[in-house]
Order: C-alpha cells, then structure tokens, then sequence
C-alpha cells in the first residue's frame, strides 16, 4: 500500500473509532499513533526485525506533540476566553445586559424576543462559549416571554439560537482553534467575526420583527419605558461595553493611534475587568474555585482534542493525504463556488452528529489546504483567485463560514447541543419543542450563510481596514 | 456529546480508590485553574509594565509558553473522571447492561493503550532535553531568556501517568460490572442521555446573581 | 534510497539551498536518491533537532537561537557585532565552525551530522516614527529583538520585547514596539516595512545560524555513490542560494524600501564603534563563560569565528 492508501484507511479507522463512542481526543490520537507506525514500518518493507524500530520512531514523534503544539502563546486565549465567560456570571452581567435590552429595545413588535437575541449578543462579547450562552439565557429571558403569552416553543428557540452568536462574536474559543489550525492571524479572525455575529444577530431580529407583524397574537410590543428607567439600566451593563472596547482597543485602535496590545493582552485584560467586577459583585474563594475549576475541565478537554488530533494530523503530514486532497480538489472539473457549497454542506451534514471543535479539529487539516488550493493558493492575489479574494483574506472568510457552519449544528436535530441544553434547564419543555421552536431560525441561518458566501466583504471589510 | 457525566459511589473498594484519586486529580485540576488566573495577572503586569513603567516583562512570551502545559495537561484525569472528554455517543447511547460495559470496557483499554505509549514517548522529548550534566541540567531552552525546557515537559508523562491510574480503575470498574450485570455501576461516568448531560451542565450557571447575593448576605 | 526532509513555512530564498541540492541529488543519481521536502508536516521548527535525533526524518533545517540549550557550540555565530559582512563570509565561517570536532560532538548528541548553513545577511532595524540620527536616540525604544541582539540593544537603552515573529506585525501597527529587528528577506515576509519610516543600513548587530543538518545513521546507509552526490553538491546548492538571496531578495529590497518612501539611516563610523564596544564584549565574555562550563572550548571557537574574520576570509 502506498502512503496515501495507509492515509485513508487508518482515517476510516478513525471514523469507527468516533462512531464507536470513543472520546474524540484519543480516537484521533489512536489513529495517528496507529497510522504512524504503520508508516515507518511500511518504509521498512515490514520487515519483521524492524518493527521494533518503527514503534519506537512512531511513539517518540507522537511523544513530542503534545508539549510542542501546546506550548504556544496564541493558544493561551482558549483557557482566557473560557475564564472570562464564568466569571461574566458572577460578575451579574448576564441579567443586567437582559434588562437594559428590553428597556431599550422590547417596544418593537415581537419585542422581547428581539431583546433576547441583542442581549445574547450583548453576552457573547464576553463569553467565548455558545452552550453557556443559552443555558444561562433560558433561565432569564424565558419566563418573561411565557409571561406575556409568547408560544413557549418559540422562546426556547430564541434562546437556543440567540446562544450560537457567542462563537462568532469575539471573544471566541473556536476562531482561536481555527486560526492555529490553518496558522493565521488570530486578531485578525476575532475582528472578522464582529460583523457576521452582529450581522447573524440583525436577521434574527428581522425574522422575529416579521413572524410578529405577520402570524396573529404573536410576541406583543412591551412599552412604557420612561427614558429614565433605560438610562438607569445602563451602568450594570457597562462593564461588557468596557470589555469589548478593551479587547477592540487591543487588537486594533479605531481612532488611529497606537492600540494597547496584542489579541492575547486583550483576551486577559478583559478577564481581568470582569474578576473585578465580579470581586465587587460579591464573588469569594468558593465561587471563584468552582469558576477555576470548570475552565480547567472545559480547557483540558479543548486540548487534548488539540493535541490528540494533532497526532493525527502528524500521520498525514507523513502520509501526504492533505496534499493529495488538495489535488483532487482542484482536478475536478465543477466550479469553484459549487465545490464550496459542497463542502459547506458536508459541514452541516456532519455538524448533526458531531461536536462543533472536534469537527473542525478533524476535517480542517485536509479541508482548509484544499480550500485554498481552490481559490489558487495561499499566496494568491485577488485578481487571479477564483473567489476574488487574497489567500489570507479567503483564509478568513473560509473560517468564518466554517464556524458560522458549526454553530448552525448547534440548533439542528438530533444533536443540536444548545437546543438540549435549552430543554434541560426548562422542565415543561422537551428536545422536541425546541427543535420546532428553532426551526425558524434555520431559515435566519440559512439567508445568513447565503449573504456571507455571495457578499464576502461583509466578512472581509473590517479585518481589511486593519 | 458533551461535557458532564454523572458517578455513582458506594462502600465497595473500587469506589473508595475511586473517591481518593478524585482528590488528587481535583488539585491537579485547580492547579490548572490557578495557572489561567496567572497568566490573566502576567498580562496585567506585562501590560501595566509596558505602559507605565514603560518596561516590559522580560520574557513574557517564554513564561507563557511555561504555563501553558501545566493549564492543558494537569486536568486530563479530572477530566476523565466525570466523562468530560467529549465523545459521540449515539452508538453508546442505544446499548445497555453487559453490552454496554463491554463496549465501555474496549473503548476504555484502547485509551489506556495510547497512554501507555504516549507517556514512553513523551517521556522520551523529557529526556532529550534533560541532562544532569548540565548547567540548570538543561538540553533545551525558550527562546528569548533562555529558561530550561524540562520542567514543562515532565508535565506531559506526569499527567498521563495519573490518567493512566485512572483508566485502569475504570477498566475494573467495568469488569465488576459486566461480572454483576449491574445497571448502574460505581466509578465510571454514566452514559447519560441528552437531555440529562444537558440539564447537568446548565446547573454549572445557575443564576450568578442571586447566588452571589446569597453568599453576600 | 528516499530521504524526508523537515523544513517549515513555504518555499523561499531561506530553502533555496535545499531544494537545490534535493534537485541535484535527484539528477546525480539518476533518481536513485530523491529527497521529499516537507514545509512543516513532519515536524515544527523547534522540534526539528529532536525528528533527526529520533530518526523520524533524514535532514532537516533549524536555527541555533531557537534552542540555545539543544546546540550551544553553534550559538557562536549568533553573537553580537561579530563583524561579517558578506554572504559569502557567513558561509565560510559557518562551515568552518561546524567541522570544528567539539560542535561536530555538540550535534552528535542528536545524531546529527551538520551538512551546511543558510547564510542571512546581518539583521538591521525597521522602526515607525521619527528615524533615530544617533545612538542616543535609542533611548526608550521598544524593539522586537530576541536573544543577542536584544541584549545589545538593551546596552544603547533601547527596550526589548520578545513575542512571536507572526505577531510582530501587528505589534508595530498597534504601536506596542515601534521598531523590529530582522534580516531583509524577514521584513519583507512579516509586513514589518508596510508602515514603516525608516530602516538602519549599518547597525549589523548580528544574525542568526540555520544549519542543515542530517541523521548521522542514514548518512552512513547511503550508497558510496549517493553520499558522494550528496556531500558533492553542498557547494553547487550554496553558490545557488547565495546567488538567490543576493540576486533576487536583495534586488527586490532596495525598491521595497523605495517604493514606502522608507529613510535609510547610516551611522558615523566612530557611533557604530562605541555600540559594539558597549554591546559586544560583555556579550562575548557572558557567552564563553557559560559554554566554557559546560565543557565546550569556548574561547577556542570564538577565537575560531574572529580570526577569520580579521582576515577578510
Ligand atoms: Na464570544
Ligand atoms: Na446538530
């Protein structure tokens, strides 16, 4: 067998693995270990006497992946972002951003469910986590839109989707982990997602606006707001404006003089603000424990699906399986926009079943040089690209559609994490009445997807001023 | 799919090895913690350096990079223990019983093995950057101040020597209760369905604010 | 025989030498001996060393200053204000340091056999703002400078910070250095120039050493003949890099500059002079200590490295 030929059976081993229900991290690390060895040994013509030799290459080159790869200065954001999002909590944001949305924005028609959606919004330029967005807004936003005889349904289904914009909006854990896959400019891709989240968030508003004006009895207009009551509402809320300026201000100063640091300083500044405020809020050794604690369970997770893939993603670097993928990629005879779609579609095929960074973490490394390839490589100029952008901007575009992809797969059936979650914290509703009430928002998602394909500079606009 | 995962614990032995390795495995996992909140306060003062003393923290970049293995590796086992490791389990999800723990029992050991080999092999990056005969015993330094490298690495292989004392316990675990026929064994995270992974993690961020308020009172 | 061989980032002037030598190897041998050249799938560039050593791949390229530690012997070539001035001298000297039997056994702990260097011209200063006209203007400076030439610029009162060659960029864009050093080829590839005003011409504070190096073990299976095609085109591979860098990189860095309307800063002689009394002395004496306890002949390399330097060579 020829390298490529090991490249693509140890791979389906490694879907079996994953169907089989073993952890991602060392199914994948399993692959690439078993993959590795394969592959030295083959070069020995799997001469028995050699095999000792090849185990001992195979294990000592996977031996160095994790250390190597882990011990980086842009993945340090991941545990920061994941901080910042648990101490948000105990700082009282997530309610105080809820209650100055709808004081400002719930006089719209379909209201309230408009406030939810800018409100997660609000949150996810703290919160680097799409999940804990929607669990901690099903306990807030929901039973105010019951109150008003908002179908219950449907306010699930704001919530769940309103959570996805957290992976967009920057913070973001996975715009990190996709920036260090394919090695490109972290700050850059954290502003790339700015618009896109607020743009994702608009449609939703627009949908619910037009669900409220045309299906009769829906999500009345709440009014009567003085003036005075939504000025009051704002210092609580303050601080998750200080923190987005914050990590703008380090990662690019809009007023032209010098920014104050680099993504990474910005990432940790802003977790800062929030300790404090959170200090000041009342939290104390118990509650910050727990908040340490759970970033170091959910940030060991991320890594070792980082490393373990990693090992993997070894093999192929020896195997030469993304190189090959990439050439066929490119000798197909279809377009280059139609083979994106394909592939955008592959995503949310496979996104129903998969967790939203495992599935990047596996598919990127073959995906993104093919990607690429297709656009004509990653130094292409925009004149001569098929998608009419450079190689690095259409590095940025790809991440951000991949990642808008994964969160899609947050919503949808059977495995739409957020919907689950949404269910698991509202006892009268089952999986089954969120994903109904989420369903419209497929369509959100889907005009959403449609406009960032056909309209790049949506995307492109604001990482290019940088 | 995701996150969090119950464990059942009784008088039995396994149940009691399980609880004490808990505990070691906890303070590995806070210690993880604590090193994300340091790298937070090595931003402030790298910053605040910069900016008003107009020095900055020589190094910092290398410093990061020390950290960063102690806050991606020492929770691997906490990790573990309550089935925090994402994995698919819509296969899992369907069976049950013997079948069940069987299926456990095979995904478990094939972990264990790469364990196994990955403490040998990452042991080995140790040694080659170890050396006695060295000043600070160092083969292999960051790149801008120069601090010895060996530290960080021996985290790997001390990391997974704890996970691998954790998969063994688990790979018993099942055993006993394959031999049982027991539904629910104690030990090993429970394979849960959706819906209750889910309600479990949503109970990580009960409302903060009356929780604070609480604490505050 | 088919060799792997560990490079990282894309193909340019840096790894010229080496895809030549892989095409001359090929065309010696009549494809007996072909080389598969992997820009940064089989190992990452500070881990190069340790692939060779384990035997993962055949050759592979690093550079000293990324792991003092690993290759001590080696990081001679990366002090400060050492005075070479040409393509061609680097490549001498380097060569003539790495047949040195102590930085041959220094590599040998890897199972290393040192094959040739990637000769960088000396590194100079792209910085924002108002162009220095003196050392003193130095004074307060933050500059991206790692190592050696940190260290010297410390001595002259500029502030060096270190971080990663992919964020430099943006660091001089978002203001948090205002300068950053780096060999021509390197601030053309990381953007640094983009916004730049000025650029120093004769600063020359040093350079850093990449050698190619290859496992010891699979030199020695090789075939008579392919050993002799390999270690035969050694010097073809160089002429042609060094042709390449001076020909093409240097060609197209002066109209770079040009065309950012960037202001070439010279420094009297007798300013240059009093830098590198501050800079490069204690530096040198720092560096033979330290090696010099760990059992290296420091004062014999150095000497090595200056000597041929004072003769022009
Ligand atoms: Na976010
Ligand atoms: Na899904």
């Amino acid at each position: 067998m020829d390298s490529i030929e090991i490249g693509l059976v140890v791979t389906g081993g490694l879907l079996v693995f994953v169907i089989l229900g073993m952890r991602v991290a060392f199914a994948a690390g399993l692959a690439g270990m078993i993959g590795l060895i394969w592959i030295f040994w083959a070069r020995k013509g799997y001469a028995p006497d050699d095999f000792g030799w090849a185990l001992t290459v195979a294990v000592k080159t996977a031996g160095q992946v994790p250390h190597s790869k882990v011990s980086s200065q842009a993945l340090s954001l991941i545990p920061t972002f994941i901080l910042i999002g648990y101490l948000a909590y105990y700082a009282g944001l997530t309610r105080a951003l809820f209650e100055a949305a709808k004081r400002w924005l719930a006089w719209v028609p379909g209201g309230l469910a408009v406030s939810t959606v800018f409100a997660t919004a609000g949150f996810a330029a703290v919160s680097g986590a799409s999940v804990a967005t929607s669990a901690v807004f099903a306990r807030i936003a929901i039973p105010e839109m019951l109150a008003i005889g908002y179908d219950k349904r449907f306010a699930a289904g704001v919530v769940a989707a309103g959570g996805t914009l957290a992976s967009l909006i920057p913070p973001s854990a996975i715009l990190v982990i996709y920036a260090i896959i394919v090695e490109q400019d972290v700050g850059k891709l954290l502003l790339a997602g700015f618009i896109p989240g607020m743009f994702s968030a608009v449609i939703y508003a627009m949908l619910i606006v037009g669900m409220a004006l045309t299906i009769k009895g829906f999500g009345p207009p709440v009014r009567g707001f003085t003036w005075g009551q939504r000025f009051a509402a704002l210092p609580a809320a303050l601080p998750i404006v200080f923190v987005v300026i914050t990590i703008i201000f380090f990662v690019y100063n809009p007023f032209g003089g010098d920014a104050w640091g680099t993504p990474t300083e910005g990432g940790a500044i802003g977790a800062f603000v929030v300790f404090l405020m959170a200090m000041y809020r009342g939290m104390r050794w118990p509650q910050l424990r727990d908040a340490l604690l759970e970033t170091a369970k959910l940030s060991t997770m991320i890594f070792t699906i980082i490393w373990g893939v990693l090992i993997y993603v070894r093999f192929l670097g020896f195997a030469d399986l993304p190189g090959a993928f990439a050439d066929w990629i490119t000798s197909l005879t279809m377009s280059p926009m139609l083979i994106l779609v394909c592939i955008l579609l592959a995503y949310a095929v496979l996104g129903m079943f998969m967790d939203a960074i495992g599935m990047l973490l596996l598919t990127l490394p073959v995906v993104y040089p093919a990607v690429m390839a297709l656009n004509g490589g990653p130094l292409v100029a925009a004149e001569d690209a098929a998608f009419g952008m450079s190689g690095p901007m259409c590095a940025i575009w790809f991440g951000i559609l991949v990642v808008k992809m994964a969160e899609f797969c947050l919503i949808t059936p059977p495995i739409g994490l957020n919907c689950f979650v949404v269910a698991g914290v509202r006892d009268d509703l089952s999986v089954q009445d969120v994903f109904r009430g989420v369903t419209p928002f497929f369509i959100a998602d889907a005009i959403t997807i449609g406009l960032l394909v056909a309209f790049p500079a949506i995307v492109l606009w604001l990482p290019s001023q940088v | 799919m995701a996150g969090g995962s119950q464990v059942l614990t009784d008088d039995s032995l396994v149940s009691r090895l399980d609880r004490g390795l808990l505990k070691l495995e906890t303070l590995l996992a806070l210690l993880s913690g604590l090193a994300v909140f340091a790298l937070m306060m090595l931003a402030v003062v790298s910053v605040g350096g910069r900016n008003f003393m107009g020095q900055p923290l020589p190094g910092y970049v290398d410093w990061i990079e020390q950290a960063m293995p102690l806050i991606a590796f020492m929770g691997i086992a906490y990790a573990q223990r309550n089935g925090g490791h994402i994995r698919m389990d819509l296969v899992v999800g369907v069976l049950k019983g013997r079948a069940l723990y069987l299926a456990e029992f095979v995904t478990t050991f094939a972990i264990l093995l790469l364990v196994v080999l990955m403490i040998w092999g990452s042991w080995a990056h140790f040694d080659r950057s170890f050396d006695p005969a060295m000043p600070m015993w160092s083969r292999d330094s960051s790149m801008d101040i120069g601090i010895p490298i060996w530290p960080a690495k021996l985290l790997v292989p001390v990391a997974l020597s704890v996970l691998a004392a954790r998969l063994i316990l688990q790979l018993w675990a099942y055993v006993q209760a394959i031999s049982t026929g027991a539904e629910t064994p104690v030990a090993v995270p429970l394979v849960l369905d959706a819906a209750t992974v889910a309600a479990m993690e949503a109970s990580h961020v009960t409302d903060p604010t009356e929780e604070t308020r609480k604490g505050a009172r | 025989t088919e060799w792997n061989v560990s490079l990282w980032g894309k193909r340019r002037a840096f790894t010229e030498h080496v895809e030549k030598l892989a095409e001359l190897v090929s065309e010696k041998t009549d494809g007996a001996f072909t080389m598969n050249i992997s820009y940064g799938g089989l190992s990452s560039n500070r881990e190069n060393l340790d692939g060779i050593s384990i035997g993962a791949f055949e050759m592979a390229q690093f550079c000293a200053g990324y792991h003092a530690d690993k290759n001590p012997s080696i990081t001679v070539m990366e002090l400060p204000f050492l005075g070479v001035s040409t393509l061609e001298q680097e490549r001498d000297i380097s060569m003539a340091v790495y047949k040195h039997p102590a930085v041959a056994g220094d590599l040998a702990r890897w199972n290393a056999t040192l094959l040739m260097p990637s000769p960088l011209p000396q590194y100079n200063l792209v910085g924002l703002g108002d162009a220095p006209s003196s050392l003193a203007d130095f004074e307060g400076l933050t500059v991206r400078a790692t190592g050696g030439i940190g260290a010297a610029m410390e001595t002259v009162g500029a502030v060096p910070t270190s971080m990663s060659a992919t964020e430099v960029r943006q660091a001089m864009d978002s203001g948090v250095i205002k300068s950053a050093s780096f060999a021509p080829h390197a601030h053309m590839s990381f953007g640094t120039i983009e916004n730049a005003t000025w650029w120093t011409t004769n600063l020359n504070p040093g350079t850093v050493n990449c050698p190619v190096v290859v496992n010891t073990d699979a030199l020695d299976d090789l075939t008579d003949d392919e050993r002799a095609a390999l270690l035969g085109s050694v010097d073809e591979a160089l002429d042609h890099y060094i042709d390449y860098y001076n020909n093409q990189t240097m060609a197209a860095w002066g109209p770079a500059l040009d065309e950012r309307g960037i202001t070439r800063v010279t420094f009297p002689p007798e300013e240059i002079e009093a830098f590198k009394k501050a800079a490069a002395e204690p530096a040198a004496k720092a560096w033979i200590d330290a090696n010099t306890a760990r059992g290296l002949p420091a004062q014999e390399l150095f000497d090595l490295v200056t000597g041929m330097v004072a003769d022009g060579s």
